[in-house]
């Protein structure tokens, strides 16, 4: 929202600051400011001037023009372009060295062969309006004034974020009450209500539903002339950013950037009958909007008609058919009070924002629409001589009762502050804002909330509180230490516990990485994954992150292609979500993964013995067991793991296709799965008094034969007995058969309570070998 | 007779102790005088036919001479195993400067190390971790935090809509309301995590961020409690004295609210191009919880307040290291990443 410092000054008489002093007061107490800027300060430079004479210029659509430009400038000649240039107009000079709207630098210089010193402007080149057909023509003024009315200004830009809640600071008139409340000066009232006339109404409005209409006021005028408004009116809205159209339109713009007020006029002519209904859309109902666009309503929206069809799409456009135009005589002038929720709704159901919509929706004061009218009365007459009221002022409204007055207790007010403050500065502040006080007991205020702070923002003492605190300043509060109990907080140990896993993983050399949770359904396809399964953005962002991943996998994967144009060898992981469906409305499952992954050139084995350590390390005593691969698994190595009863990962190199450049070795962690094991439990086995005994044993094995099944079977073999069986070494070749190998084992054995004789040691041995035997396994020497 | 023997004896085999120019060389020599059947070993089994008188003497010559010549040799032997030892030792030299084998730790991301940091220090000061679902349901999310739907509040966080008719949380607040109802009052929690924004993605617009979370219930929480623990937090997070300062913002779920400004750390309040000449860097938005908000919690208002905040991690991150494009965090480019 853009805020003209001159029209807040008008507002506040005797304002003293300045416009950025004003921005900063306004963004400590009230609302944020984004900036403030300059808003045609070329004014400052720019006169009128009296064209004395124009002679055309041969071989060119340019004449030169001597004009009067006053005292300081005297008699110029200039060349100008426009077409009502002529003798006698009075019009603007801009003076060389001055830069005018859109960065155009004017100075002296031969145009056409011509000398010109300076410019005529038009209304786009002084930035008061968007006329660029030609140049201003005044009345009134002689040579070397100003351009009457049309000062520089300056335009404060507020976020509209930090207005949500205050209807009435969507005008300048809500912002000026902020304004002389923190100056300490008078705000001045522009609406004078005794113009309202009185007597019968000449129209009639017949409301259908007051919850979405609050209230319709209305007033008609007849002996309309429309046309240019004055250039001072034009200024005012062209530096609030809004777009000079026409007398009437821009009265209703001036107001509703005045006093927060959508107004809408129509052409009476157009209009059908003299009653105004306000009733929801027929289902499918068709509505042509001023903008030139057709909309299909329903019975959600809110229509201004008359006895034909919808003639305004309620607090968010006019129509078509009824709009201002250059023969318009007769208007109905509206100024109404509509639900927030309601435009809202239609406003973003319609993808239709106006200026309109974004006030209503921020739930306007229906008191307002009286006033707004009244101050339209003025303006009116002003910039549309000869205009006359017919009949006094339609208004239909459901009598509301007043909102009753909040009990603000002095003492909770200072305990929720956490400063002392007297009862007489918390009335001051408050009646500066137009709260009514009252004091039914001592150290209690009964208060009541003005209306145009009543409809949302104003309603328990909490608010009062924020009144109170920003226009004494926060700046005035000690920060002080809350006296409360020690204790300790809960411990999460899932977090705790996920942390300890990336710590872990993060010391064998991964890299963490953070990945999206969106994946396309051409990523989920690649991995087999079926795209139907998974959690379908509604609105994504692009058609690349329309799916919530059910595995980290996508990620890592664009992680290692995109790392390995840098790089042939390297460690990364995540520790992320991955989310799954759950029917019945509940809210997705969504699980802990920890995924981490070794790149590398050359055969990839050593990676995969890589994961497995680090699998070792966040699982002590973990088994790995190859197994059937998945579709993105390359074949013959893929292997889950098991810990302690469960089956928390699978270890794997990804399929060759998916990674070309080189190979990524994988490990796929549940750590949800992790987290339920809990810590593994700790056990103390007094240490053996008595030695114990090793020996070797090499068995013969086919080349595919596991490692590890020999290995539990030499350990069952062993018995009770058996302390460790370690691998040594693997040996292929002669004697060997060629589809042979030999894989050797150390073999520990005690006994806790005496040393192992040599006969205790051969028996064990030879149980082992006769199992190893029965199994089908030779022994080597 | 004996006598000149036993010194001419002396006087070779020190010559040959002394000179041994080897470990083998002394042996030999301690062999041939010193060993069970070396040259003085003979002269003692002689010394039986002397008188008494001369076989004290003598036998006090012998001891003599038997106690240099020891004396001799171990030294001489002593100093050929210093030598030998200094000899094998410097065979051993090693090329330190060689690299060391094995994998380098890899890193935790900053945005991790960040949150870590926040955790342990809010641990400290009496504040539980929590954690929320990622997809949240529209109540938690909105309604909860007193953002009716038509609430224009709705349009300042552009949300992603699940087809399941779920979202994906546009901030850590609907923890607020699932911290108070699993653990009532009294409360301090702060709970970090990801969020999500429909944004278009540029240098500094992310769709996917962390926040941290945190809120305050107890009896008769002030905005000068709040203040104390805000200044506290930047204290730790920037590890120097902040200036602090609250102006009025605008969030549906606290009343009052606010925006919490840091003077700018690189220009001390002079007006700089990061602080945009303001002197101020907005920081966190905070306030004191709406009612509405803790009766969504079942917390009853007349009972219990508190303060909450919410403070942008991923912003943090950025700031502290003056990393210039937001989309490096979720990059993974290892060459980003390993810099932490």
């Amino acid at each position: 929202m853009k805020f003209s410092y001159n029209w807040i000054r008008e507002l506040v008489p005797g304002l003293e600051a300045g416009p950025k002093g004003l921005m900063k007061l306004i963004t400590m107490k009230t609302a944020e400011c984004e900036g403030v800027e300059e808003f045609a300060p070329w004014l400052k430079a720019v006169c009128v001037a009296e064209v004395l004479s124009v002679e055309p210029i041969e071989g060119s659509h340019n004449v030169k023009a001597v004009v009067n430009a006053g005292p300081e400038f005297g008699t110029r000649s200039v060349v100008c372009g426009a077409p009502n240039c002529r003798p006698g107009i009075f019009t603007a000079y801009v003076p060389p060295g001055v830069t005018v709207s859109g960065g155009k630098h004017v100075r002296t210089a031969k145009i056409a062969g011509i000398e010109s010193e300076g410019m005529l402007a038009s209304g786009d080149e002084l930035g008061i309006n968007r006329d660029h057909e030609g140049i201003v023509e005044l009345s009134g003024v002689k040579p070397g004034d100003a351009i009457p009315g049309c000062p520089p200004d300056s335009v404060i830009e507020v976020d509209n974020k930090s207005l949500t809640h205050r209807p009435d600071l969507w005008g300048h008139h809500g912002m000026a009450r902020e304004v002389a409340a923190i100056t300490q000066h008078k705000l001045a009232e522009p609406a004078d209500l005794s113009l309202i006339p009185s007597g019968a109404p000449a129209w009639k409005v017949d409301i259908r539903d007051f919850d979405l209409c609050p209230r319709y006021s209305a007033l008609v005028f007849e002996n309309v002339t429309v046309g240019p408004s004055p250039l001072w009116l034009q200024e005012r809205l062209s530096a609030v950013g809004l777009n000079p159209i026409s007398n009437v339109v821009d009265v209703t713009n001036y107001i509703m950037a005045e006093l927060a007020q959508p107004m809408h006029a129509f052409d009476a002519e157009w209009l059908h009958g003299n009653t105004i209904i306000v009733r929801r859309a027929a289902e499918g109902e068709p509505f042509n909007a001023l903008n030139d666009e057709s909309y299909t309503l329903n019975p959600s929206n809110l229509v201004i008609a008359d006895e034909r069809g919808p003639v305004a799409l309620a607090g968010v456009i006019g129509g078509a058919g009824s709009a201002i135009n250059d023969k318009t005589t007769r208007i109905v002038l509206e100024s109404a009070n509509f639900q927030a929720a309601n435009i809202r709704k239609t406003s973003s159901a319609l993808k239709l924002r106006t200026d309109a919509s974004m006030r209503f929706e921020k739930a306007q004061d229906p008191v307002n629409t009286v006033r707004a009218l009244a101050r339209a009365v003025a303006l009116l007459k002003e910039v549309c001589p000869g205009i006359r009221l017919v009949g006094g002022l339609v208004d239909s409204y459901q009598p509301a009762p007043a909102p009753a007055p909040i009990e603000l207790p002095m003492e909770w007010l200072v305990r929720k502050l956490g400063r002392p403050i007297e009862a007489s500065e918390v009335r001051g502040i408050l009646e500066s804002l137009d709260f009514q006080v009252d004091e039914p007991r001592p150290g209690v205020f009964s208060v009541g909330v003005p209306s145009w702070r009543a409809t949302k923002d104003i309603t328990i003492k909490d608010d009062l509180l924020e009144e109170v605190g920003r226009m004494v300043g926060y700046g005035t509060v000690p920060p002080q230490a809350p006296l409360q109990p020690v204790k300790q907080p809960w411990i999460n140990e899932e977090r705790l516990f996920h942390h300890s896993m990336r710590e872990l993983t993060a010391a064998q050399g991964f890299t963490e990485t953070c990945n999206y949770s969106f994946i396309s359904e051409e990523m989920a396809r690649r991995f087999g994954f079926d795209p139907a399964a998974h959690i379908r953005v509604a609105n994504p962002i692009s058609i690349e992150q329309s799916l919530m991943r059910m595995s980290l996998l996508p990620g890592i994967h664009k992680n290692i292609l995109e790392n390995a144009r840098f790089s042939s060898d390297f460690r990364l992981f995540e520790i992320g979500n991955e989310i799954h469906p759950r029917s019945g409305g509940e809210l997705p499952r969504e699980v802990p993964h920890l995924m981490a992954s070794v790149y590398s050139k050359g055969d990839g084995k050593s990676a995969l013995f890589e994961l497995k350590r680090l699998a070792e390390c966040l699982m002590p005593g973990c088994t790995v067991n190859p197994g059937e691969a998945l579709q993105y698994e390359h074949p013959a190595r893929s292997a889950t793991i098991s810990w302690r009863g469960a089956i928390p990962g699978r270890i794997f190199e990804l399929h060759p296709s998916l990674v070309e450049t080189g190979r990524a070795a994988v490990l796929d962690l549940n750590l949800g799965t992790l987290f339920q094991l809990g810590p593994q439990p700790k056990k103390y086995t007094p240490l053996r008094r008595y030695p114990s005994s090793e020996f070797d044993l090499s068995v013969i094995a086919g080349l595919r034969d596991l490692c590890g099944s020999i290995q539990e079977l030499i350990r069952s073999a062993a018995g009770p007995s058996c302390d460790r069986v370690a691998f040594l070494y693997g040996y292929q070749g002669k004697p060997l058969a060629d589809d042979q190998q030999s894989l050797s084992f150390r073999v520990t054995v005690s006994a806790p309570d005496h040393t192992l004789s040599n006969e205790e040691v051969t028996a064990i041995r030879n149980a082992i070998i006769a199992k190893l035997r029965d199994s089908g396994y030779d022994l080597r020497g | 007779m004996l006598d000149s023997t036993l010194s001419e004896l002396e006087a070779r085999a020190v010559s040959l102790i002394d000179g041994a120019p080897d470990a083998d060389a002394l042996e030999n020599a301690r062999v041939e005088f010193l060993g069970r059947k070396g040259s003085l070993a003979n002269i003692g089994k002689d010394m039986g036919k002397l008188s008494p008188e001369d076989r004290a003497r003598v036998g006090r010559l012998l001891n003599s001479v038997k106690q240099n010549l020891e004396s001799r040799y171990e030294s001489r032997k002593a100093a050929f195993e210093r030598a030998a030892l200094d000899s094998r030792l410097a065979a051993e030299w090693v090329d330190l400067t060689l690299p060391a084998p094995g994998t380098r730790p890899g890193s935790l991301h900053p945005l991790t190390q960040i949150q870590r940091e926040l955790e342990e220090l809010f641990t400290s000061l009496g504040f539980a971790v929590v954690d929320g679902p990622e997809v949240e349901t529209e109540w938690y999310n909105f309604d909860a935090l007193n953002i009716p739907p038509t609430h224009p509040a709705r349009d300042a966080q552009d949300t992603f809509w699940l087809a399941d008719g779920h979202l994906l949380r546009t901030h850590t607040s609907p923890v607020q309301v699932r911290a108070m109802e699993k653990f009532g009052a009294p409360l301090r929690i702060i709970a970090p995590g990801r969020v999500f924004r429909n944004e278009e993605v540029d240098a500094s617009h992310e769709h996917t961020f962390y926040q941290l979370e945190g809120m305050m219930i107890d009896r008769d929480v002030s905005v000068a409690h709040m203040l104390y623990f805000m200044k506290s937090l930047l204290t730790a997070i920037f590890k120097r004295d902040v200036t602090v300062r609250l102006r009025p913002g605008f969030f549906p779920f606290v009343e009052p609210g606010f925006e919490l400004d840091i003077q700018c750390l690189l220009c001390g309040g002079s007006g700089c191009p990061v602080c945009k000449q303001s002197g101020w860097v907005e920081l966190l938005p905070c306030g004191l919880v709406h009612p509405n908000v803790l009766r969504s919690g079942g917390i009853n208002p007349d009972d219990w307040n508190g303060f909450a905040f919410g403070l942008g991690l991923t912003r943090l991150v950025m700031m502290r290291y003056a990393i210039d494009d937001i989309r490096h965090l979720a990059g993974g480019d290892l060459r980003f990443l390993q810099q932490f």
